[in-house]
């Protein structure tokens, strides 16, 4: 051990996956589930948790068992732990939270073909102990989330007048001629958005692609 | 040699695991996930049948299951339309019955509502379709449990889709016979432009999505003819 579980390289693990490289952002990973789900938040947040918990977890089984898996198979391996997560976390759902999961439909099961839960397995699981893994998991999720979460509130709220389900547009304007803006509920909509986060956020962290 | 077992022991180990893990899980969740499917295929009668106050979206599962205990009422019937006594839906097995809901403000029939499964594209759809108490205008269409593709086929779960049948008529007065609803491909304001009275055997059809279209029209029709038999003795034409 020696180390203690925030240290400076910790935070540096975590900073990475929620700013420095976030998957969406820099790594650009997962754009296809972020225009899917964005159309209202709360679809964003349900996918948001499953897969930050789906990343955290397979991150940390995947650490554990590093050492011992045939690297020929790995990338079976790897998927099988993915699955049997995603397969938990859609379970749940239909569980507790019926109606979200008949929302989100094939996405929970699309958690599977998430790139950024296989890039981190690759990337970071494979070498790393199970603390740094988890810690890595959940940062990348979280920075995953953020980015969905930003985009759900702007298309909702746009798109629909809504935030959460709740009117949150002042009906004076749309009696003035306001009309919710149908193109935040397409996947264009999505996509400049995308554009604009993307750009947004590596002009801050002084990123760029050369 | 040796790397090879290991590799096969490996991923034996591993498979085992996960099955036992999510069989377990599968089997611990299964109540509460029928409870929820079960309440689903009411609030979606109750849906189909455009209750005069409709069911909120927020209201508890308890106070849903009492709208539909006092409002719907469950029928049995067989081939020849009709009602068996004593035989509840829950107990058909047999292809020859049919359940039928039918909605009731006080004693007065407001509706008549019945399940329409069939093939979609890639999956089978399931909905239910109400008639009003004429039984051949459409008083509503839903669809609740599908596995076409987001955004394509599965259009058919959304709202526009499913107004489009609303008013439609599945008896045509002019040929006085069942001409039950078909999807276009197409616009029914464009296509039956001059024809008010045949357009109303059609909806819009969804962009992309012709084969799924194509479904819900052999679906609409195979379910409706098999509760004809009964219909037919209701209606007063």
């Amino acid at each position: 051990m020696g180390e203690s579980l925030l240290s400076k390289k910790n935070q540096k693990i975590v900073k990475n996956g929620l700013w420095d490289t976030n998957p969406v952002t820099f790594q650009v990973l997962g754009i296809c589930s972020a225009l899917a789900v964005t159309t209202q938040v709360k679809t964003a947040i349900v996918l948001s948790i499953g897969l930050t918990v789906v990343t955290a977890f397979s991150n940390v089984v995947i650490s554990l068992i590093r050492n011992f898996i045939p690297s020929n198979i790995r990338i079976i391996v790897q998927l099988t732990v993915v699955s049997a997560l995603v397969i938990t976390v859609d379970q749940i759902l239909k569980a507790f939270a019926y109606d979200v999961s008949k929302q989100l439909s094939v996405f929970v099961g699309l958690i599977i073909t998430n790139c950024i839960v296989m890039g981190r397995l690759e990337a970071f699981a494979m070498g790393n102990p199970p603390w740094k893994s988890f810690l890595d998991g959940l940062a990348n999720g979280l920075g995953y989330s953020g980015v969905l979460v930003l985009i759900g509130i702007i298309r909702e709220i746009f798109g629909a007048g809504t935030l959460l389900g709740f009117h949150v547009m002042p009906p004076a304007f749309y009696a003035n001629g306001y009309v919710n803006n149908g193109m935040m509920l397409l996947a264009p909509g999505a996509f400049f958005l995308l554009g604009v986060i993307v750009w947004v956020q590596r002009s801050i962290s002084g990123y760029s692609e050369s | 040699m040796k790397q090879n077992t290991y590799t096969f022991l490996f991923a034996t180990i591993i498979c085992v695991i996960s099955a036992v893990l999510l069989s377990g899980i599968s089997e611990g969740l299964k109540e509460k996930q029928k409870l929820n499917e079960e309440l689903d295929v009411k609030k979606n009668i109750l849906k189909a049948v455009q209750l005069q106050e409709p069911v909120d979206s927020k209201m508890k599962a308890a106070e849903v299951l009492n709208v539909y205990e006092t409002k719907i009422e469950e029928l049995v019937i067989d081939e020849t339309g009709e009602i068996v006594e004593g035989k509840k839906i829950s107990d058909i097995q047999a292809q020859a019955f049919y359940p039928l809901y039918v909605y009731k403000e006080g004693d007065q029939i407001m509706a008549y509502a019945f399940p329409i499964v069939g093939q979609g594209l890639w999956s089978t759809l399931y909905g239910y379709m109400a008639l009003e108490a004429d039984v051949t205008t459409v008083r509503g269409v839903t669809f609740y449990k599908h596995g076409e593709t987001p955004g394509l086929g599965g259009e058919i779960e959304k709202e526009w889709f499913q107004n489009n049948f609303k008013g439609k008529t599945i008896w045509s007065t002019q040929e006085n016979k069942l001409t039950p609803i078909a999807v276009l491909k197409g616009k029914v304001s464009e296509m039956y432009k001059d024809d008010p009275e045949g357009g109303k055997h059609y909806v819009d059809g969804i962009t992309a999505a012709t084969l799924t279209g194509n479904g819900v029209t052999d679906l609409i029709d195979q379910s409706v003819r098999h509760y004809e038999p009964y219909f037919s003795k209701q209606r007063k034409i």
